[in-house]
Order: C-alpha cells, then sequence, then structure tokens
C-alpha cells in the first residue's frame, strides 16, 4: 500500500469558509433580489393615496406584536399565531393520517383486483372532482360538530390523490418481479413486504405529497367557515374586524407552513423510498 | 433414460382484442430427457419465450400440457426456476438478500443456517464474494444474471428454465458466462431448457437444438442432436469435425424460415401450361459433378424442350436439407442419394415417413474413398493394411465423413469396412459431413478420411492432403448413385410434370455421356453459382484420367461418372433391395418383409418406362440378376432375408411388415 504524504485531512480553515459562502451566495442572491423588488413595487404601490391595503413596512408594525410574540394565549380565540396554526396542524394531521392509511389500503385493494378497480375506480373518479369545501355541509349535518367535520373535509380531500396514485404504483409492479413472486410461490405476506410496498412506495409517496399540500389548501378555508381556534378563522376574524395586516402577516405563516409540510413529506419518502427506486 | 419433462402437444391460441385469434404455438410435441440441456431456436416472435412461459406455468395452452415426473404442469413453482432475460432482481434488495429471499422461501424446511451456507456457496459460485451486500443497481449486467442464475441454482430446480439469459450482454461477458454456466449445470446435473438466437451459443451449450418455425402456427420444424462431447471447451467444439456442418444446417434452416416468410404469398401457386400441371419447378442439387444432368437440363435447354418453362436450381448445403426441402414441399424435387427415397419413405433414424418415388437414376459411379496423408505415410495401401493401421493404434479410433446415411457413399463405406473386417460402428467412428466440406474437415485433422462423390476427392488428392484407397469401381462397379426424388403425392398431383421432368432429365443424361460435350459440362460444373470448383481438379474421372494421389499411374476409366450408357437410368429393383438390407443391416431402417411392395412404390419403373418409350428410346429396362461385389458375395434379390442373416457384421436388424398408407395415416 503506498500513502500520500500530502493527503492531510481538510481542516476548517477560513479560505473554505470564504468560498462556501460564494458557492451559497449564487444561490441566495436572484431569490433575496426577487423578494426586494416585490417588496419595493409593494411599498410603492401602496403609497398611493387612493390605496386600500397596508404598505409592507405598515404591515410590519401594525402586527409587530404577532411576529415578536406567537406564543401568547390570552384564552379564548385570542391566542398567539402559534397556536392558530398548531391548531390547524393537529386537525390536518388527523385527517391527513386518516386519509393516508384508508388510502393506502384502499389504492391495494383497487390495485390488486381487476374486479375491485372496475367496480370502484369510476367512483372514485366522480368523487375526487368534488371541492373540499362542497363536503362541508354534508359533513356538518351528519357530525353535527365543527372539529370532526373540518377533519372530514381534510379526510375526503386528501385521500384521492393517495388512494389513484397507491392503486397505479401496484398495477404499474413490473411483470417480473410479479413473476418471481410466482415462481418462487412467495406467500401472500412475503409478497407484500418483499415485493408490492418497496416497488410501490415511490407511488404512494407521489400520492401522499399531493395529499398534503391538498389538504392544507381545504383546512384553511374550512376553519373559515366553521370558527373557533386556527389559521383559517385567524384570517377571517382578522377580515371581519378589519385588521388587513393581520391578514398579510397570517397568509405569510400559512405559505412556510405549507412548504414546510411538502418538505417534511419529501424528507420522509427520501428516508423510506429504496435507494433503487426513486424516481427522476 | 426415460422421459422427464414432455410437452404434450401444445397449442396456444391468444384472442385479439379485435375479436380474432392468433395461433401462436400449434401441436407442439418435446420429450426431455433428465439432464438434457435443450435449447429452443427461431426467429423472433415464433414463440420460443411462450413455449418456455407455458413449461415455467406462468402461461398456460390452449390445448395439450405439458407433464413434469408424470405430473401435469398447472402453475408456476420453484421446481422449474426460470432466469429471465432482464434478470428480475428485485432492486432494494441486495444480492445476497435477493438469493436468500428464494432460498428461505423454497427450502424453508432447512434449519437456518443450513440456508444460509447454501446462499453463501452460490454466492461463491457465481463469483459474487465481493458484491454480496450490494444492490442490483450497482451491479454491471453480467454481474446481474450470475445472481439471477445463482438464485435460480441455489434452489435446486428439477428443471431450469433460461429466457434469452446471456442476450443483453457484450460479446466477452457472455462468453464466460457461457462457460460457466455450462460448468455449474455439468456439475449439478439439471435439466435445462434455454430461449435464445444465438447459434453457436446453442451449439456449446446443448445436447439438442429444437428449432421452431415461425408463427403463427409455429412448430417444431427440426431437432439436431449435438453429440460434442462433455464436459466440452469452446475451442473444442469449435473444431469438431460436425461443428460446421451442424452450425450451417441451423443457419440454414433459419434462413430458410426467413425466405418462407417472404415467399408465403407467392407459394403454392402452381403454373399450369403446355399441358403441364406445374412448369415453375425448384430443383434441389447438391454441387457434385455428378449434378451434371441437371444443370444440363437448365442450361441445354432440355427442360425447356418439355415444356418446363420456369425451372431453378436450387443449391443446397447438405443432403438433409434436401431431404428436409422436398418433405417440406420447399422444392418440388430433387437429386438425392440413391437410398434416400427408400428412406425417407421407411422412415429413417426415427423420423416421420414421407413416401418419396424415384422414377429415374441420373448416374452411377462417380465415388470414392479417400484416407488422409497420415494414413498413407503409415504405409496403409489396402483395406487390409487399414485394419493392420487401426489395430496398432486401439486408443485413437479413425473418425472417416459420409455425406448422408442412405447415401452409397454411407452403405458402400460401412460394406467395404466390413468386409475388410472393421465393424464400421466400433473400429471407426463415422460421421455426417456435407461432401462440399470434406476437404476443409481432412485439412483441419478432424477426420482421417472419407467416402464421398467428385470433385472433392481428387481435390484433396490435388491438394496433397490425401490419396485414394478405393473407388467405387474397385467395390461394386455400375451401382446407382443419384436418383430422381420427389414426393408421391406431388408425382400423383403433377403426373404429367413428374413424366416431362423425367424425359429432360433422361435426355439431359444422354447428352452428359457422350463425351465430345464433357468439356463443356466441365465448364458449366466450374460456374460459381453450381459447383464452383476448379477445373483442374475437376477433370480428374470426368474428362482426364484418374490420379488417386497413391504413386501409381492415373488411370483411364470411362465409366468413372456414368449418365446414360448401361442402361444407367432405370430405377431398378434389384439394387433397391441391395440398399434396403444395407440400411436394415447397419440399422437406419427396418427391413420391409413386404419388400416388393415398397420397391414397386418407391422405384417407379412404370414412369421411368412411359418416358422411355415417348422418346423413342428402346431397351432401356435392366435386367433382373444377381449382384456382384468385390468381396466375392453374391447378392441374390430371391432371398434377402437369408443374405441379411448371412452377412458377418451388422446391428440388430428389425424385420417387419411396413404398411405405408397406415404409417402416413397415422401422422395426418
Amino acid at each position: 500500500m503506498t500513502a500520500r504524504l500530502d493527503a492531510r485531512p481538510k481542516r476548517f480553515s477560513s479560505e473554505n469558509l470564504v468560498s462556501m459562502l460564494g458557492k451559497q451566495a449564487k444561490v441566495l442572491y436572484p431569490p433575496a433580489i426577487a423578494l426586494l423588488i416585490f417588496l419595493v413595487i409593494w411599498q410603492a404601490l401602496t403609497s398611493l393615496p387612493s390605496a386600500t391595503l397596508p404598505s409592507p413596512i405598515q404591515t410590519v408594525e401594525e402586527t409587530w406584536e404577532l411576529i415578536i410574540n406567537p406564543f401568547f394565549d390570552n384564552g379564548g380565540n385570542d391566542k398567539g399565531l402559534f397556536w392558530q396554526v398548531l391548531t390547524s396542524l393537529q386537525r390536518v394531521a388527523l385527517g391527513y393520517t386518516l386519509a393516508a392509511i384508508a388510502g393506502i389500503g384502499l389504492g391495494i385493494l383497487i390495485g390488486t383486483s381487476t374486479f375491485m378497480f372496475r367496480a370502484l375506480d369510476p367512483i372514485f373518479q366522480v368523487l375526487r372532482t368534488v371541492p373540499p369545501l362542497a363536503w362541508l355541509p354534508i359533513s356538518l349535518a351528519a357530525f353535527q360538530q365543527a372539529n370532526p367535520s373540518a377533519i372530514f373535509v381534510i379526510f375526503i380531500t386528501a385521500i384521492w390523490p393517495i388512494i389513484i396514485n397507491t392503486a397505479e404504483g401496484v398495477r404499474q409492479i413490473p411483470q417480473d418481479y410479479n413473476n418471481v413472486a410466482k415462481v418462487l410461490r412467495l406467500s401472500r405476506t412475503e409478497y407484500f413486504f418483499k415485493i408490492l410496498m418497496p416497488a410501490t412506495v415511490p407511488y404512494i409517496f407521489t400520492g401522499l405529497k399531493i395529499g398534503i399540500g391538498l389538504s392544507w389548501l381545504a383546512i384553511v378555508a374550512a376553519e373559515m367557515l366553521i370558527g373557533g381556534v386556527g389559521i383559517g378563522f385567524f384570517i377571517w376574524d382578522a377580515w371581519n374586524s378589519s385588521r388587513i395586516s393581520d391578514i398579510i402577516i397570517a397568509i405569510i405563516y400559512v405559505g412556510l407552513v405549507g412548504l414546510l409540510l411538502d418538505w417534511l413529506v419529501s424528507q420522509i419518502a427520501r428516508f423510506v423510498v429504496p435507494e433503487e427506486q426513486k424516481q427522476g | 433414460m426415460s422421459v422427464f419433462v414432455e410437452v404434450d402437444h401444445v397449442d396456444r391460441i391468444f384472442s385479439m382484442p379485435n375479436g380474432n385469434s392468433y395461433v401462436a404455438l400449434r401441436n407442439i410435441e418435446l420429450k426431455i430427457r433428465k439432464g438434457e440441456f435443450v435449447t429452443l431456436i427461431g426467429h423472433s416472435g415464433c414463440g420460443k419465450s411462450t413455449l418456455l412461459n407455458i413449461v415455467a406455468g406462468l402461461d398456460q395452452p390452449t390445448h395439450g400440457g405439458v407433464i413434469l415426473e408424470g405430473r401435469q404442469v398447472k402453475e408456476p413453482g420453484p421446481d422449474r426456476m426460470v432466469v429471465f432475460q432482464n434478470y428480475s432482481l428485485l432492486p432494494w434488495l441486495s444480492v445476497r438478500e435477493n438469493i436468500s429471499l428464494a432460498v428461505n422461501r423454497v427450502m424453508n424446511k432447512l434449519p437456518q443456517g443450513e440456508r444460509r451456507s447454501i446462499v453463501e456457496h452460490h454466492i461463491d459460485m457465481v463469483g459474487l464474494r465481493h458484491a454480496a451486500d450490494k444492490r442490483p443497481g450497482q451491479l454491471s449486467g453480467g454481474m446481474k444474471q450470475r445472481v439471477a442464475i445463482a438464485r435460480a441454482l441455489a434452489i435446486r430446480p428439477k428443471l431450469l428454465l433460461l429466457d434469452e439469459p446471456f442476450g443483453a450482454l457484450d460479446a466477452l461477458t457472455r462468453g464466460g458466462l457461457q462457460e460457466q454456466l455450462m460448468k455449474i449445470c455439468e456439475e449439478s446435473h439439471v435439466t435445462c431448457i434455454m430461449v435464445t438466437h444465438d447459434v453457436d451459443e446453442a451449439l456449446l451449450l446443448s445436447d439438442r437444438i429444437v428449432m421452431l418455425t415461425n408463427g403463427p402456427e409455429a412448430h417444431v420444424g427440426q431437432i439436431i442432436d449435438v453429440p460434442f462431447p462433455r464436459p466440452r471447451s469452446r475451442m473444442d467444439v469449435v473444431n469438431h469435425p460436425n461443428y460446421y456442418s451442424l452450425r450451417s444446417e441451423i443457419v440454414y434452416f433459419l434462413n430458410q424460415q426467413k425466405r418462407a416468410k417472404k415467399l408465403k404469398v407467392q407459394h403454392a401457386t402452381a403454373i399450369a401450361r403446355n399441358g403441364l400441371e406445374k412448369v415453375n419447378l425448384e430443383l434441389g442439387f447438391i454441387p457434385l459433378t455428378d449434378c451434371a444432368p441437371m444443370i444440363v437440363a437448365k442450361e441445354k435447354g432440355f427442360f425447356q424442350k418439355h415444356g418446363l418453362e420456369e425451372v431453378t436450381l436450387s443449391r443446397e448445403p447438405s443432403w438433409k436439407a434436401i431431404a428436409e426441402g422436398v418433405a417440406t414441399k420447399r422444392l418440388d424435387a430433387a437429386a438425392m442419394v440413391a437410398g434416400m427415397p427408400l428412406g425417407m419413405t421407411l422412415g429413417m433414424n426415427g423420423k416421420p415417413p414421407t413416401p418419396v418415388i424415384t422414377a429415374l437414376t441420373l448416374s452411377r459411379n462417380g465415388n470414392a474413398i479417400t484416407l488422409s496423408k497420415r494414413l498413407f505415410d503409415q504405409g496403409v495401401r489396402t483395406l487390409a493394411d487399414f485394419k493392420a493401421a487401426i489395430a496398432r493404434t486401439p486408443d485413437k479410433v479413425p473418425t472417416l465423413g459420409v455425406v448422408h446415411p442412405s447415401s452409397m457413399h454411407n452403405l458402400m463405406l460401412r460394406y467395404w469396412l466390413a468386409a475388410g473386417g472393421i465393424d464400421p460402428d466400433r473400429d471407426v467412428s463415422l460421421t455426417v459431413i456435407p461432401p462440399a466440406q470434406m476437404v476443409s474437415n481432412l485439412k483441419a485433422g478432424n477426420i482421417d478420411g472419407y467416402c464421398a462423390g467428385e470433385p472433392w476427392n481428387s481435390r484433396a488428392v490435388h491438394e496433397g492432403l490425401g490419396f485414394v484407397i478405393a473407388t467405387d469401381l474397385d467395390i461394386w462397379q455400375g451401382h446407382c448413385e443419384k436418383v430422381l426424388g420427389v414426393r408421391e403425392d406431388w408425382a400423383n398431383q403433377y403426373p404429367q410434370t413428374h413424366l416431362a421432368l423425367v424425359k429432360a432429365l433422361l435426355e439431359a443424361c444422354e447428352y452428359c455421356d457422350d463425351r465430345r460435350n464433357r468439356q463443356e459440362i466441365l465448364d458449366l460444373l466450374c460456374q460459381p453459382e453450381y459447383v464452383g470448383s476448379e477445373a483442374v481438379y475437376t477433370r480428374p474421372g470426368f474428362i482426364d484420367s484418374y490420379n488417386r494421389g497413391d504413386g501409381t499411374a492415373p488411370q483411364m476409366d470411362l465409366h468413372y461418372n456414368q449418365f446414360y450408357v448401361n442402361k444407367t437410368n432405370c430405377p431398378d429393383h434389384v439394387e433397391g433391395l441391395w440398399i434396403l438390407t444395407q440400411m436394415a443391416r447397419w440399422g437406419i431402417t427396418s427391413f420391409p418383409r413386404n419388400w416388393i411392395e415398397i420397391l414397386e412404390r418407391v422405384r417407379r419403373i412404370d414412369v421411368f418406362g412411359q418416358a422411355a418409350r415417348e422418346l423413342g428410346l428402346q431397351d432401356m429396362g435392366r435386367d433382373r440378376h444377381p449382384i456382384y461385389l468385390f468381396d466375392g458375395t453374391v447378392f441374390n434379390p430371391d432371398d434377402p432375408i437369408q443374405y441379411l442373416k448371412d452377412l458377418p457384421i451388422k446391428r440388430e436388424t428389425r424385420i417387419e411388415e411396413i404398411s405405408l398408407d397406415e404409417l402416413v395415416g397415422a401422422r395426418s
């Protein structure tokens, strides 16, 4: 064996840091500049005498309290943004988890059985086009309570992409793998864990990713209607109290949380999906 | 050995979306012995993989079934493990996990430790120790296929099914893997069925090669036995005397199939004209000096004269191809070796009987036995010397080439050897090689001699590779050599055409025996589309005196190639009977107790007589007299069975009543 004399471990030097920052800068500059331009235009437009919306500076000034202290809790609906978002997230978590369990199960069912596929697919195709809020009145009628109704709306919104993608994944399992399973006479359990799940997992996660986005879309709308604590009702409440700046800050929160959720599911997918099965 | 796998009359019919059905496989029948390596070969889309999937149980036949060790295959199972074309490894499992999945499932009765050692053993067997924990995505194609083979072998299948296993690999990897597979199969005695379209791969690995015809309605066109001894190495196989003839036979079959696809539309349209039922004929010949009558009939306008206006001569690679071509109706007629019509009619070597008749003998004599220069240097000059030379080297059995089992070359070489006390199956080894390949095989040292027609003996003499120890003039002066063969049903369907063909060729034969025409005929023969040989070694015997290459002075013999004189052309029965006794003697066919009926039916003196009369030729018939051979025995045509019994060296002979119509009826 030969060893290279100059092969020393790289030290963390200031030179390295500078070059690293330089690289990061290339990625960070464009969005920062775009954001700046956006804020300038916003500021310019809202500086006009006929402006109805607050300028960015005005927004920050008016909502400073909300921004610096998201954790206050004055009882009732008067809570910091953190608590508002958390309540919404709890609803989403419950509805979405139920949708994931039911959706993956139903997806595998219609994916493996041609009969079930023929029976159920047309129904699913019709139901998935129904807008989330259209379910709200019927779920209020059924549950008689606001909270379960909101969770149901999340559930029914998120489940369709999960079902459809899972089913597609099962149907797309290469015939070769099925042939291997047949020749080896794998048991149902072995087939499920060794072949069906690994082969379908990328499709399932595609469905889950679409599902989480849709649930977050639906929760804001649903909460506006059902009231109580939650980021959706917070927005509606702010509108009723003409606190336009609060609405703006809440929208930014909603956007960031949505992004975070999407990122979270992607991270789980990265962890769960087998190396060889990653798409794109 | 008994039948291990039986594919029993399998049909596979797919229903098409438009309501039609597509018959992919029709009446496939195949019996495979235990430990045998069988290859399915054919063009793309011929249903090879469908057949393999049916054996695997992944697909179900529409009719018929597959029987493995007496039990019908109804579903896939690990006793019939498949190595798929695209490996079919599970990409999320490592090499070890892929193999373990199979082993744990199939051998779940074994203790865990034992299963683990099986997995590790097979990882080592295919040399993938270093990659055992890698996933398929990190492996090359060849490595993946090795994993697939290890996975298949690890579960000890009774039958290993390989679907173009090396199709996607580069040549170098393929070669290495083929040898590895061969070694593994030999060590573990697995029965294998492999699908491929690589002819060399098939020859290297298989015991038998099953050639499928094109779909739709693909069926077994031909089965070739690959006689190479095991264990094999690539070089041994390539240098085996039969390698090129087998290879060319397979390539020929595949090319025929390709052509058949194109010809399907034009085929079977008989053009009737000039009072004949069919004037467009395809005639097969083998490049030899004595194919002269056919070439003369074509070039000198004898076919034309008798109304056969569209005759095509098809140069065939081997006598087997001639037999195949006539049997499959690809050829209307062919110049055949003398025993072929009788052999095909009786069904030689287990082939189904195809009634073929002959109404014309095209030539007599023209053969010789050539032995290698090496034997000459050992002092071999006579048959007795040859026997002594064989006795001197008991560890080395000389190999001699013949052109076809039913040819006079085979029958007379055997007779000659047996007369000298040499058993043609035990003291020497006889192998079938097409005439044109004899010289190259002799040169390569694959064979020690051969019996063939000209110009192939003179060529060996000319090139100093061998010497002629005997010509057929020394063995049986004036024996029949080439005959015109047509299927019996063809002759019945086109009787006037058949008659015209016999007449045209009879006149051509007469032309050939006029020695003033010989130079002209020689020029025709030497053309590349016919024999394509060089005049210098085509002349001896045909025009010039014959040089045996043994130091003796060349001798002039006017009867060396005899086409017309001395009543050459009548397909007489006594000769036919002698051929029947010899084919029975060596176990090529049974001896028919009803030989008179068989000879009447195959050797059509009536058609010949009519042709001769219509040409105004008189006194063409041959007398019924005993045959005197060189060893002093007399063949008495009145008691062939006694003659057969008295022969000293022979194989087990069967004598039975052969009812042709029953045989043929049972087939259709």
